[in-house]
């Protein structure tokens, strides 16, 4: 970590990652807009070939030959797409959606210069170059009909001719805009103007005129391409910056002069045109912040921490004047220094976690392309509709989130969504729907799965426990509905006949199960059999701060996640019956099972029976009472984790520091759900029940 | 540092002289250890004491130390000795096993000795059923006053601690 040349490389990795990443999300935008029918948008096509350029050009500084090789061979295809000399087809699509998939591998190398990667790099660039060049339908230059004037045509780019001619061709109107502008804003002024212009019109380029102008300011001639009629045009524009001019078929422009003051006709070339484009908002974001290591987050944390011993200490010293009438005046006004410091501190520490945090859409990104992917090797048509994309929650959180609900995203697609000709025969819409959901509730973030797909089957879900040895005949008959949902989760079950390249190998909803326990979440599944599944994640904001519960058990106290805690009620122990060995007791006409923390932690008890609190948590489809001596109150706390020597202690999700170096424990409420109703084994109670 | 069968030796300590091995010196129960002064990290008063409920018992609990969690062993209970029962730690050393920082509870902390390479018989020359975490040994004396010479047991904080996982 503190080799310079880690940190560089590492550097490059994160970059060249979000690079990747952002190619991906733009050819799905480009996938979408293709099977729509609809013309590519020439922001969006900009924007994948400034990822791969720029990817191109780090992956040549970092060594990564094969990432550059490959790069490279896409930014001469992306450049012929740019330029009209190729057009957007499946083939060209499917190589690059292959790239992405390829860039990550090379990423992910030891050595990033592999000898053994060359062939299959070579094999990827030879498919890349045989998409070739097949251009549009060409019908006559659309240049001939309007007379530009060669001394303009020759200064354009070849990107910006291709813009020319494909604008005309889509029946956009030319015209030509003069404006003055001040010399010393010159950029800010045609950025504004390009916001102003984006929805109406394309800015195809602007020479600087020989007319009008000062030494302060210069009168452009922006060359536009609109949609909008000319009268509305004018009146948009006229007066604010200058005059509007058609430019007529066939008739004579005055001739532009070309300039060696014009901007560089490249730096415009590869800058994006305005319409809208994501890509322009992204790039502002880039220049404008910092990649920072999450482990320097953790350091900052610690000192804060550090900061509230430090304020207790001096409060401790000011305690011992607190006696002497002499020193009255100075200490009320320290009173009022310490909690001003405390009161920033706090915000310090708000301001830490919230760097922290960082939207879902980050990882829902990802999945855009599984889905698509998927869904092409399934044979199924998949929608994919998200919302609450904006959704933040801590960094850590969003990483370890990818590959739990990556799963579940295929196992939507795989076992879910029916094949279309099934959907047609049921009368349902012949493109199946896969939604993710993410929103806040509390201090809880709720992601939701939901597919249209055929429901699981409860019963199937039984017979394949019973037939695979994991729940005896007699048991499966006691199981409802949802515990035989519930079944899913069981380590090693699987219903699938045969194992497909995504899901069916028996693994996987056992260890979606517990990545999402582990990270303080819960799990929950809902499912009706020809209508759809719908899986319910529900998982605390942040990892490190968790609004908590404080009780003592047994004198000692611990701190309970408030995401488990439904609520708490006395504890009264003639209402305790026992059930199957189980302790029960009846709230509001439901039988709760309870378990005596003070027992199961072999502590002898402080308090008298009768004034005891049952804590009720919850956790999916099941509600436990934890019997607790006392109820402290509720505080925001940060969680860190035990170290290494006690992970096989079960129950504590962490330590909490409550100030002075006093801890609490967090107790790991899925954890002690699981031991409670599967056993300190991880067996089901349904497995051992006679 | 100890892998399979092989035994841990003490490497010179690259700061000092003639290959000279520094040791801290620690006395728990009626028995002075010996750790590689490398592998200390700092001496500690103790601090306050969180007890993890159902951990085996040579886990005394959690301390906090700069914001860190540290999981803080009894050192008597670790070596299987009768150590004094309920004893609240003279010291903790924070000591690192190559993968985690460790708090180790002792009663006191005597001293450094640069030990000489002659002065230490290493376990692979003794008895084969001395325990794993045991280098060797040493003798020292204890107090400069008098010339009587104890034993300074070398403990490997990788065997020790490493076998907690």
């Amino acid at each position: 970590m503190s080799d310079p040349r880690d940190n560089v490389q590492q550097e490059f990795l994160a970059e060249a990652q979000e690079l990747v990443e952002a190619l991906s999300r733009d050819l799905l935008l480009l996938d979408e807009a293709h099977q729509r029918g609809e013309r590519a948008d020439s922001a969006l096509i900009n924007e994948i070939f400034r990822s791969v350029h720029t990817l191109k050009g780090i992956a040549g500084m970092f060594g990564y030959k094969h990432v550059g090789t490959i790069a490279h061979a896409l930014e001469d295809l992306l450049d012929d797409l740019r330029l009209g000399r190729t057009s957007i087809g499946d083939p060209l699509l499917d190589v690059l959606f292959d790239s992405i998939e390829r860039f990550q591998r090379l990423l992910a190398l030891e050595d990033p210069q592999a000898p053994e990667e060359g062939p299959g790099v070579e094999a990827y660039v030879a498919a890349v170059r045989s998409i070739g060049t097949s251009p549009a339908e060409e019908e006559g230059d659309p240049l001939d009909q309007y007379a530009i004037g060669a001394a303009v045509l020759s200064v354009l780019t070849e990107y910006e001719e291709h813009r020319l001619r494909a604008c005309i061709r889509e029946g956009m109107q030319l015209y030509r805009l003069r404006a003055t502008f001040d010399l010393t804003a010159i950029d800010d002024s045609i950025e504004t103007l390009r916001d102003l212009v984006q929805d109406d019109a394309e800015i195809i380029t602007y020479l600087p005129s020989l007319e009008g102008g000062d030494d302060e300011s210069i009168e452009l001639v922006v060359l536009l391409a609109s949609r909008v009629p000319e009268p509305e045009l004018k009146t948009h524009f006229e007066g604010q910056y200058g005059s509007v001019e058609a430019i007529e078929e066939q008739t004579h422009l005055p001739t532009l002069q070309p300039s060696l003051t014009s901007i560089p006709a490249d730096a415009q070339s590869t800058s994006p045109q305005p319409d809208g484009d994501p890509g322009h908002a992204s790039l502002r974001s880039v220049a404008e912040s910092v990649r920072v290591d999450i482990r320097k987050l953790d350091d900052l944390m610690n000192v804060v921490g550090e900061l509230a011993l430090v304020r207790s200490a001096i409060g401790r010293v000011t305690e011992r004047f607190s006696g002497d009438p002499k020193h009255r005046q100075s200490l009320r006004e320290l009173d009022r220094v310490g909690h001003g410091f405390e009161r920033q501190l706090a915000e310090l520490r708000t301001r830490i976690l919230d760097v922290r945090m960082v939207p879902l859409g980050q990882v829902f990104g990802k999945f855009a392309r599984i889905v698509r992917q998927a869904a092409r090797e399934r044979d199924k048509q998949v929608r994919l509709v998200v919302t609450g994309a904006n959704t933040e929650m801590d960094k850590l959180i969003v990483e370890e989130l990818a590959d739990p609900l990556m799963h579940l995203v295929r196992n939507a697609i795989d076992h879910g969504i029916e094949p279309v000709s099934m959907r047609e025969s049921l009368a349902k819409p012949a493109e199946g729907t896969l939604a993710l959901n993410a929103y806040h509730k509390g201090s809880n973030v709720v992601i939701e799965i939901e597919d249209d797909g055929g429901g699981m089957d409860a019963h199937k879900l039984r017979q394949a426990a019973v037939s695979q040895g994991l729940l005896t005949a007699e048991a499966s008959h006691e199981l409802t509905r949802q515990e035989m949902l519930n079944l899913v989760f069981v380590p090693g079950l699987s219903t699938r006949s045969e194992v497909t390249d995504m899901s069916g190998r028996g693994v996987g909803m056992d260890v979606v199960k517990t990545n999402i326990l582990r990270m303080g979440g819960m799990l929950s599944i809902a499912s009706e059999r020809g209508i759809g599944t719908k899986i319910t994640v529900t998982l605390p904001i942040t990892l490190a701060i968790i609004r908590a519960l404080i009780v003592t058990i047994g004198s000692r106290t611990f701190a309970l996640p408030i995401t488990a805690v439904r609520e708490a009620i006395p504890y009264v122990p003639k209402d305790v019956r026992t059930i199957e060995g189980r302790e029960v007791i009846t709230m509001r006409g439901e039988t709760l099972p309870i378990c005596d923390l003070a027992r199961l932690f072999g502590f002898r008890r402080a308090t008298p029976d009768d004034s005891r609190f049952v804590v009720v948590g919850s956790m999916g489809n099941r509600d436990l009472g934890f019997v607790v001596d006392e109820l402290v109150g509720q505080e925001d706390v940060i969680t860190k984790s035990l170290g290494q020597s006690l992970s096989s202690v079960r129950g504590f999700a962490g330590a909490a520091d409550l100030g002075d170096q006093n801890l609490a424990l967090v107790l790991d409420a899925p954890a002690l759900f699981t031991e409670y109703f599967e056993g300190p084994d991880g067996l089901s109670a349904v497995e051992r029940r006679p | 540092m100890t892998v399979g069968a092989q035994r841990a030796t003490l490497s010179p300590d690259p700061d000092l002289e003639t290959g000279a091995v520094a040791v801290l010196a620690v006395l728990t129960g009626d028995e002075v250890y010996g750790f590689p002064l490398s592998s200390v990290r700092e001496i500690l008063m103790p601090p306050p004491l969180t007890e993890v409920p159902r951990a085996p018992a040579h886990f005394l609990g959690v301390i906090a130390v700069r914001g860190q969690i540290i999981t803080l062993v009894d050192l008597p209970r670790l070596l299987n000795l009768a150590g004094a029962e309920g004893q609240p730690p003279g010291r903790v050393l924070l000591v690192d096993d190559g993968e985690e920082l460790i708090g180790v509870a002792v009663d006191r902390v005597v001293q450094v000795y640069a030990l000489q390479p002659d002065q230490i018989e290493y376990a692979s020359a003794m008895n084969p059923d001395v325990s794993e975490h045991v280098v060797g040994v040493a003798r020292v004396s204890l107090n400069s006053s008098t010339d009587t010479e104890e034993m300074l047991i070398l403990l490997d904080p990788g065997a020790l601690l490493g076998g907690l996982k």
